[in-house]
């Protein structure tokens, strides 16, 4: 029987289409739209994450997120340095300076300064130039997208595209002269500044006068060392707040979604292709049963029990559940591909996968049980009604 | 005539509907026997109750009171799980409509009640393709309901009636929806192939041109039977 | 075989093509490795500090007394001196001169001398002569008066001349001391660190941020470690304690506890900058090692870590230095 109820179900070319692509839209906007969202919300934290060296981040205690900088005194980081069961701890500059271009325009950069021995906290891929580089007199690092674009110098020609900002090209920070000695790969930011490498010394001078200037602590605990432990010690014994990576990127996300609409605007697209793709697909399945309803009254006469419907309803709904969702985070996967050279945030988790799949199937299962009620419900005497 | 050859032994059917509020008796007391190898035409007016009298026959719709026997089996004191096996092997239907699963071929349409009867499915193919053949449709197993003629079509519903060998035929009007000619080739085929020694056929109908097929005509009125006329050599 | 399977076969491929994007899309981010190892402490409980290298006599900017242009400079940064030697020379063309002129003058008070002298001896031959004449006629009292006055007159004279020779000494002796000041030379036997001095240019007087020359005593070398007030309390005397040099984690030493500078100073950051911010007060402590152990240079940055006893020793050891670690 299950071979009639897959030919029932795609003789009907129409409708099984239709059932498809319902399936396929609620699918595809149940994993593309939190995918951007992801990947949006992703962005939020992904300094913290292309910082990958540091178990642990310390910080002011008010520090919101990652963009939210408290500085602290010099002398703390010899006190973080000075907890037991801290393997390093290194300074960490971070802050927005401007940059005056070669035309004469200002941009503001995110500005990173690195511990100038160990130079930990640089960015995850050198494209040009080598980290070591940094140690080279006003040489700074910057990064391939805000080099591309944001920093990039204005063609001669007016109509031309912008001459992308090379090593060996001079920038000036802060009315300091600054030597772009490398180019470096980062994910992009939140809010997509371009992000300028240097070292923590040479950043303190790029930086506005202020008494206090070092913006984070970087620790990495001691081999054996509890990372959670050592959070709570560094807390108790400095005052400071201590968050491990994955802590500190819960923070800064939390932030984002409590602060911003973000998540409500995608809450709402998610829910909308879920009602849409539900309510397209639940009503042209249900109808596609009523409409055979009559033959299901017929096999019903001929002998087939209510548990051989149930099970070709079933079939049925798995099946368009299964090509739908397929369908879907198939065209989720080859939207987020083609976009992968864009600014677009795009961040598939498997998580999602899961949550796409578990939304088509509620859809699929109410469907189907739609159409099950009334196939039980069937007397199977209809069949002599004209 | 032997009990044995009493294929369906109706006594004291009632049956009422509760229609919106108010209650529609749609059969009062029927008695009537079918015998094996006969062909029985049940005629009325509209809302005679000739319907809801061979659903009751072919175990699809339960009465409220009385008896009807299928070959010995009485349906309605019958598990819902042997009905539906009981009906599966020996009951075959010939709609109106003709109600063939519209996305299924002609072959595939009449290997149903087979693949119902727990057969494998090639073997119900090889089955329904020689069943075919003997209804004339040798050429057109392959083909769509949509495909074919309207008598095409009937022939096809005969072919799967009867494919599993049943024992009684429940047929509802079968020839209304078709011209005389192809009507009364249905019929020819009916009475052909359809009926031999142990099987009996029900056929619903008020197309008078067919009466002449009938081994047995029942007329019935207002859920009643009024008479029952049966052909010569009959008692 | 399934009549239409190209749909079934499509979503197949895109579930496959959504698990590939899942697992190429979630790799972690390469982390940039430091580029050389941080310096790890020794010791599981310590106090972390920030030291700068400086010489054992601390390092000393030499001064000159008197301003000028300097004429030659005596040492190359690296030259070991003994105390006394002459470091630079101011122009003293000035002083010279003068010094001839003061030469002359005491050869003209010398010659004054003489001729005091010859004044004494021809009055005193004069009275010789009045007093031998026996008669009382020959000549007169008068006359023997005004001879004997002559003699002690010129015998003040004399006197005058020699007072003027000493002035004339004591004025070339002013000169050359003023000369010897325009040589400066070292306080202690030491190194040359930095020159800042060079021939032509003028050397004033007075503190500056650039002393002329540094020097300094490089037999052993001190690290001042800056101690947070906030650690101050776990600092113990006896506590072990180590450096390693900035770039480097392998260059380390132990060193050794020199002095305590009981004086909490305010911190100064060591990024050089000229109006250092001032953001909290430090313990300053002193440790010395052989200069021989580290490829290391004075007003060099090291990580300091001293053995301090724990956080959570609750109630603090009031007797610094007392307390064997907790």
């Amino acid at each position: 029987m299950n071979y009639i109820a897959l030919k029932m179900l795609m003789g009907d070319r129409g409708k099984y289409l239709g059932i498809v692509m319902g399936l396929t839209f609620a699918s595809l906007i149940m994993t593309q739209q939190p995918a951007i969202f992801v990947g949006l919300m992703m962005r939020s934290y992904s300094f913290v994450t292309d910082v990958g060296l540091p178990d642990i981040w310390v910080m002011d205690p008010k520090v919101q997120f990652v963009d939210d900088i408290k500085p602290l005194q010099d002398t703390k980081l010899f006190r973080v340095r000075g907890v037991s069961g801290v393997d390093w701890a290194m300074p960490m500059y971070k802050g927005m300076i401007k940059a005056r271009l070669a035309d004469g325009t200002f941009q503001t950069c995110n500005v990173i300064g690195l511990d100038d021995a160990t130079l930990i906290g640089g960015p995850p891929v050198m494209l040009e130039g080598r980290l070591e580089d940094l140690r080279r007199a006003d040489s700074v690092i910057v990064d391939i997208d805000g080099a591309r674009d944001k920093l990039a110098r204005p063609s001669k020609d007016p109509a031309g595209k912008p001459v992308p900002l090379k090593v060996g090209d001079t920038l000036e920070l802060n009315d300091r002269r600054a030597v772009v000695v490398g180019i470096a790969k980062t994910t992009r930011t939140f809010q997509s500044q371009p992000v300028v490498y240097t070292t923590y010394s040479r950043a303190t001078l790029y930086a506005p006068r202020e008494r206090k200037l070092l913006s984070f602590v970087l620790v990495k605990a001691r081999p054996g060392q509890e990372v959670h432990a050592l959070t709570r010690r560094i807390r108790e014994t400095t005052g400071l707040a201590a968050y491990t990576q994955a802590e500190f990127e819960e923070l800064t996300v939390n932030y984002f979604l409590k602060n911003t609409g973000i998540p409500i605007n995608f809450g709402m697209s998610v829910t909308l292709g879920f009602i849409v793709g539900a309510a397209i697909a639940g009503q042209t399945f249900y109808n596609f049963t009523l409409e055979n309803i009559r033959q299901f009254g017929v096999l019903k006469a001929m002998g087939a029990g209510n548990g051989t419907l149930l099970g070709m309803i079933l079939l049925q709904a798995t099946l368009v559940g299964m090509v739908g969702y397929g369908l879907g985070v198939g065209l989720t996967s080859l939207f987020g591909w083609s976009m992968r050279n864009t600014i677009l945030a795009f961040k598939f988790p498997w998580q999602l996968l899961v949550f796409s799949g578990l939304g088509v199937t509620l859809i699929c299962v109410f469907s189907a049980l739609l159409s099950i009620r009334k196939v039980i419900k069937l007397e199977p005497a209809i069949v002599f009604k004209g | 005539m032997g009990t044995a050859t009493v294929a369906v032994e109706c006594r004291g059917v009632r049956k009422t509907y509760d229609g919106s509020g108010q209650q529609v008796v749609a059969l009062r007391g029927i008695d009537l026997d079918i015998h094996a190898g006969e062909l029985m035409m049940l005629v009325g007016p509209s809302g005679c109750g000739k319907t809801t009298l061979i659903s009751v026959i072919a175990g699809i719709l339960d009465q409220d009171e009385g008896l009807c026997r299928v070959f010995g089996h009485d349906l309605l004191h019958m598990k819902d799980k042997d009905k539906l096996r009981f009906r599966a092997a020996n009951i075959g239907f010939v709609f109106q409509t003709y109600n063939l699963l519209p996305s299924l071929t002609a072959a595939e349409n009449v290997s149903i009640p087979m693949i119902l009867n727990g057969i494998s499915r090639q073997k119900a193919q090889r089955r329904a393709v020689e069943v075919l053949e003997r209804v004339g449709l040798a050429e057109r197993t392959g083909s769509l309901p949509s495909e074919l003629s309207g008598g095409q079509q009937q022939r096809v519903a005969i072919a799967r009636a009867l494919v599993h060998g049943p024992k009684l035929i429940v047929c509802d009007e079968p020839t209304s929806a078709l011209d005389h000619e192809t009507g009364h080739r249905v019929m020819d085929l009916l009475k052909q192939v359809a009926l031999d020694e142990d099987r009996a056929l029900v056929i619903v109908t008020h197309d008078a041109r067919i009466f002449e097929f009938a081994d047995c005509i029942a007329q019935m009125d207002d859920g009643q039977v009024v008479k029952v006329v049966r052909s010569s050599g009959q008692s | 075989m399934l009549p239409k399977a190209t749909l079934p076969i499509l979503a197949v491929a895109g579930f496959l093509f959504g698990v590939y994007s899942v697992v190429t899309g979630n790799q972690p981010p390469p982390v940039a490795p430091a580029v050389v190892e941080p310096a790890r402490p020794p010791f599981a409980s310590y106090i972390a500090g920030a030291g700068i290298v400086e010489a054992r006599s601390r390092n000393i900017g030499i001064g000159t007394p008197l301003p000028g242009l300097v004429k030659s400079v005596e040492v190359k940064v690296g030259d070991r001196v003994e105390a006394g030697a002459v470091l630079f020379r101011l122009d003293d063309r000035e002083p010279l001169a003068e010094l001839e002129i003061r030469r002359a003058d005491l050869l003209k008070a010398q010659a004054g001398v003489a001729e005091a002298e010859a004044s004494l001896t021809d009055a005193n031959t004069l009275l010789a002569l009045a007093d031998a004449v026996a008669d009382e006629r020959a000549i007169s009292a008068e006359d023997i008066k005004r001879r004997r006055n002559a003699v002690l007159i010129a015998k003040a004279r004399l006197e005058t001349a020699h007072a003027q020779v000493r002035q004339a000494e004591a004025q070339l002796a002013a000169v050359q001391t003023t000369l010897d000041r325009m040589v400066v030379r070292a306080p202690i036997r030491g190194e040359v660190l930095q020159v800042n001095v060079r021939l032509g240019e003028y050397a004033t007087t007075g503190f500056l941020s650039t002393p002329l020359v540094i020097m300094g005593d490089m037999d052993r070398l001190h690290v001042r470690v800056d101690i947070d007030e906030n650690d101050a309390w776990r600092f113990r005397k006896d506590g072990k304690a180590y450096g390693y040099l900035r770039g480097n984690s392998q260059l380390g030493t132990e060193l050794k506890l020199a002095y305590v500078e009981p004086y909490i100073v305010p911190k100064r950051s060591l990024t050089g900058d000229s109006t250092e911010r001032v953001d909290t007060r430090v313990l300053q402590v002193l440790y010395s090692f052989d200069p021989a152990a580290l490829p290391v240079f004075v007003g060099q940055q090291m990580d300091v870590f001293i053995e301090a006893p724990e956080y959570t020793g609750s109630t603090p050891n009031p007797q610094p230095g007392e307390g064997g670690g907790g």
